[in-house]
């Protein structure tokens, strides 16, 4: 019987009975059938790419992918390499996930506080707004408005002119925008801008810190305002106002010059925006809710304006409910953006998981390279989440 | 003396005036629009513009789908109203309703999805019966055992020896889960108690109960096995599922298989052992930080080459598989927050009474955490149901590849619209019920809770 007690060591009965051996002994194992899966299906793929005759490795970058792409802001031509091709699906991915990213959020907080108004059928008509969108497909909500909306716009002889602008028109090719073009001394304004920025976040810093020792409130607002938008509006006018606009104009049965965008993207900007904002809506809601009555109390009865109430007491706490979901919000805008291969947008997933793929059949390569990005991305954020934590944390009590 | 007594007469005496109604504007439905419609000038321009939205929407709303409505029609052709304009084809909804539930299934062979849907709706309802003993057996018979019987139904064909026997023990189990629920809802005693009963066991040792319900299990198995020993299906091949059908199947099972191993995973994360911990951390972030058109992307183009030579995989079995490993990571992340929230007194004192890890686990620490995590679970089950829309994408004919293939169809060529609308509607109805339930589930689940 003296086997079976735990003390004893070595022999079969330890790594049934000893924790400690028997841990080990699972991880031996669970790591041997983890090696013994792996080399299988890598002796499986390199036996099954041979009978198909497809190569390994990155040199297929280099080749020349040969197939136009819809949209992208970078200079990219046919005869450009796949390399080139993942770069553009890249920037595509992020313009669309970034503009997306902040509209929703924006939208986001519009509704959310809505649905707390005292308000009964402004707070109904928001709540079903989240109920509706967030109970229903995203692809079929972006197909919806694809079809519904941006596919059966008007040729381009019968534009829509946004406002009255004629180079601010929508058409069944996209949208047409003008698009600046700096001169030479247009880098002055931005330097201006930079020095702006700077000098009023000293501003800021020195009213706050005049506030902590003398209990003095200085409002910052206007002279912010000011020095941000005024200097730089100053150098501007100084240098000779060097900036021209390239509008877009009717030539023939088109648009050319300028900006424009598909209507594919609007499409699939204004479903990302809508559907998201929905789920932001409940974040910020959430938030603000889970800040206890008590606190709103107390900071009244400590004499605080009412403005002051919801900007110094109840939105920083409720930040700390809000940030940490909508960081990861954003990670799934980012994601459900490659959904715009439905409708045709030339994003990462679209231009290189899918033409690429079929043309060059470099699977695994094309796989692991967009699975790659999104990881990238993934940890950015989720590292920028922990920062985040950290911070707030030290606020704790 | 008598003065206190004079006043304390007077103070009895006294009988206060009735009190005054409130002040007619503040109460009832003047009262209410008051307050919640019209109070103060933002409010009230706020409930102008809103009202304002409501009608525009309405109306516009009515017209599209009432005033235009096309109900009866061959083709598209013919839903026009004037020789310019398309009306609004609900008769393209009507023509084309079947194959967007059911996709390209044969129409005679229907009726083996629908029966296959009423055999697990009768399965699953004792579930929700107060009366019936045994509820966990039979919902764990319903989600591991009952795919095997409606894969057969749906694929139908001939069947081999391994697929004749867990027919017949997942036939076997519904009978005995039907008999068990109406013995318990109208005699008020399980069917082990009634066979122990009649066999006259009851007399004997308890060690003893158990033989009668094993030579009845068998008899059952075996009768299921004689029952369904003629019965063959038309053979089915998988593409020709589609529609909700197929929606359904694939969010299925992603969802029955996504609790089981995203507990594992949550287990194996939280687990001392380095190498699991790694191992499962690693797989939950990788499928968590790529979308899953990625994966089913992934799963298309690479899974085919991970197989030994002589080997197959569809695509409908590759996006199934892709789906269960999505919604596993996904699901994982719910309960590990669920066990996270479990204080670690629980955990300890589970260790203190000499419980084992998977005893402390599955009798402490998963009831009380599946408390907490419903409310996720439900909205990641949600989620699923949604992201299955996807599989659309990758050319499976589910719901959307349904209404994708219609609208391209020669003499139905641009329907859209309507089929999207009607598959918005059903999508809706399923997620919105499926939310009311979970808030019905947390409240009263959380009602131990309260103070």
């Amino acid at each position: 019987m003296s086997g079976n007690t735990p003390s004893s060591s070595g022999g079969v009965n330890a790594i049934i009975n000893d924790e400690r051996y028997r841990s080990i002994f699972y991880q031996v194992v669970v790591f041997g059938l983890f090696i013994w899966a792996v080399l299988s299906l890598i002796e499986n793929t390199q036996i099954n790419m041979a009978t198909r005759k497809m190569a390994v490795g990155f040199d297929f970058l280099k080749n020349t992918a040969g197939f136009a792409v819809a949209w992208t802001p970078l200079d990219y031509k046919p005869s450009d390499s796949y390399l080139m091709v993942y770069w553009v699906g890249i920037i595509n991915t992020l313009i669309l996930a970034g503009i997306s990213i902040v509209l929703a959020t924006f939208l986001g907080f519009i509704v959310g506080i809505l649905r707390l108004s005292k308000n009964w059928l402004v707070a109904q008509i928001a709540s079903w707004y989240v109920e509706v969108l967030r109970n229903t497909p995203l692809l079929l909500q972006i197909i919806f408005w694809y079809l519904g909306a941006f596919a059966n716009l008007p040729r381009p002889k019968q534009s829509i002119e946004i406002l009255g602008f004629e180079s601010l028109v929508l058409n069944n090719r996209g949208l047409y925008i003008p698009k600046p073009q700096p001169e030479d001394l247009f880098w002055l304004t931005a330097v201006a801008l930079v020095v702006a920025v700077f000098i009023a976040i000293a501003l800021n810093k020195r009213a706050a810190r005049k506030q902590q020792q003398t209990g003095k409130y200085i409002s910052t607002l206007v002279p912010t305002l000011l020095i941000v938008f005024g200097l730089p509006s100053v150098a501007f006018i100084l240098t000779g106002m060097p900036l021209e606009w390239e509008l877009p104009a009717l030539k023939g049965f088109n648009y050319r010059g300028g900006g424009f965008v598909l209507p594919a993207m609007l499409a699939v900007m204004v479903a990302l925006v809508v559907y998201h904002s929905a789920y932001a809506a409940e974040m910020v809601r959430a938030g603000i809710l889970s800040v206890s009555k008590g606190q709103t109390e107390a900071a009244s009865s400590l004499g605080l304006k009412q403005s002051f109430v919801m900007r110094l007491v109840i939105i920083p706490q409720a930040m700390r409910a809000i940030v940490p979901p909508m960081i990861s919000l954003w990670m799934n805008v980012v994601k459900n953006s490659s959904l715009a291969i439905a409708i045709g947008f030339p994003d990462l997933v679209s231009v290189f998981m899918q033409t690429s793929l079929n043309q060059s059949g470099h699977a695994v390569e094309i796989v692991a390279l967009v699975m790659a990005f999104y990881m990238t991305v993934s940890l950015t954020i989720s590292a920028c989440l922990n920062v985040y934590n950290k911070k707030i944390q030290l606020t704790e009590r | 003396m008598t003065e206190i007594t004079e006043q304390n007469e007077v103070s009895e005496k006294f009988v206060p005036k009735p009190s005054l109604p409130p002040p007619p504007n503040t109460t009832g439905a003047i009262g209410w629009l008051r307050y919640n419609l019209f109070d103060g000038f933002l409010s009230s321009c706020l409930t102008v513009l809103s009202l304002i939205a409501i009608g525009f929407m309405c109306v516009n709303f009515y017209e599209w789908a009432f005033a235009k409505a096309v109900l009866e029609a061959a083709n598209r052709q013919e839903c026009r109203i004037t020789p310019t304009e398309f009306g609004t084809c609900w008769a393209g909804v009507k023509f084309w309703f079947t194959r967007f539930i059911y996709g390209r299934y044969t129409d005679t062979e229907i009726w083996r999805v629908n029966s296959a849907a009423i055999i697990l709706i009768l399965w699953m309802i004792p579930v929700w019966l107060p009366r019936v003993t045994a509820k966990l057996n039979i919902a764990l018979s319903g989600v591991l055992i009952f795919p095997f019987l409606a894969g057969y139904m749906f694929l139908g064909g001939d069947r081999n020896w391994f697929m004749e026997i867990m027919v017949s023990v997942a036939l076997g189990c519904f009978l005995t889960a039907i008999i068990h629920s109406l013995l318990c809802l109208f005699t008020g005693a399980g069917i082990s108690k009634w066979i122990i009963q009649l066999t006259g066991f009851s007399n004997r040792s308890e060690r003893l109960h158990k033989f009668p319900v094993i030579v009845f299990a068998v008899i059952i198995f075996l009768l299921s096995l004689f029952l369904i020993s003629d019965v063959t299906f038309k053979e089915m091949p998988n593409n020709l599922w589609g529609g909700l059908f197929l929606t359904l199947v694939i969010s299925g099972i992603g969802i029955a298989s996504a609790l089981p191993a995203g507990i594992l995973l949550a287990l194996g994360r939280r687990s001392k052992m380095t190498v699991i911990r790694v191992l499962c951390v690693a797989f939950i972030e990788l499928f968590r930080s790529v979308p899953l058109i990625t994966i089913l992307f992934m799963a298309t183009t690479m899974f085919p080459l991970f197989l030994p030579e002589g080997f197959h995989i569809n695509k409908l079995a590759s996006a199934i598989v892709a789906v269960c490993l999505f919604a596993a990571a996904y699901m994982a992340e719910v309960v590990r927050g669920g066990l996270q929230a479990i204080p670690k007194g629980q955990y300890e004192a589970a260790e203190a009474v000499g419980l084992t890890y998977w005893q402390s686990m599955g009798f402490i620490v998963m009831p009380q955490a599946l408390k907490y995590m419903i409310p996720n679970i439900v909205s990641n089950f949600m989620g699923l149901f949604k992201d299955t829309t996807l599989v659309s994408i990758i050319g499976l004919y589910d719901l959307l590849g349904m209404i994708n293939a219609v609208s391209q169809d020669p003499s139905w060529i641009g329907l859209h619209h309507e089929p999207l609308f009607t598959a918005a509607v059903i999508f809706f109805i399923g997620c919105f019920a499926m939310s009311k339930y979970s808030q019905y589930l947390e409240r009263n689940l959380g009602a131990g809770n309260g103070r």
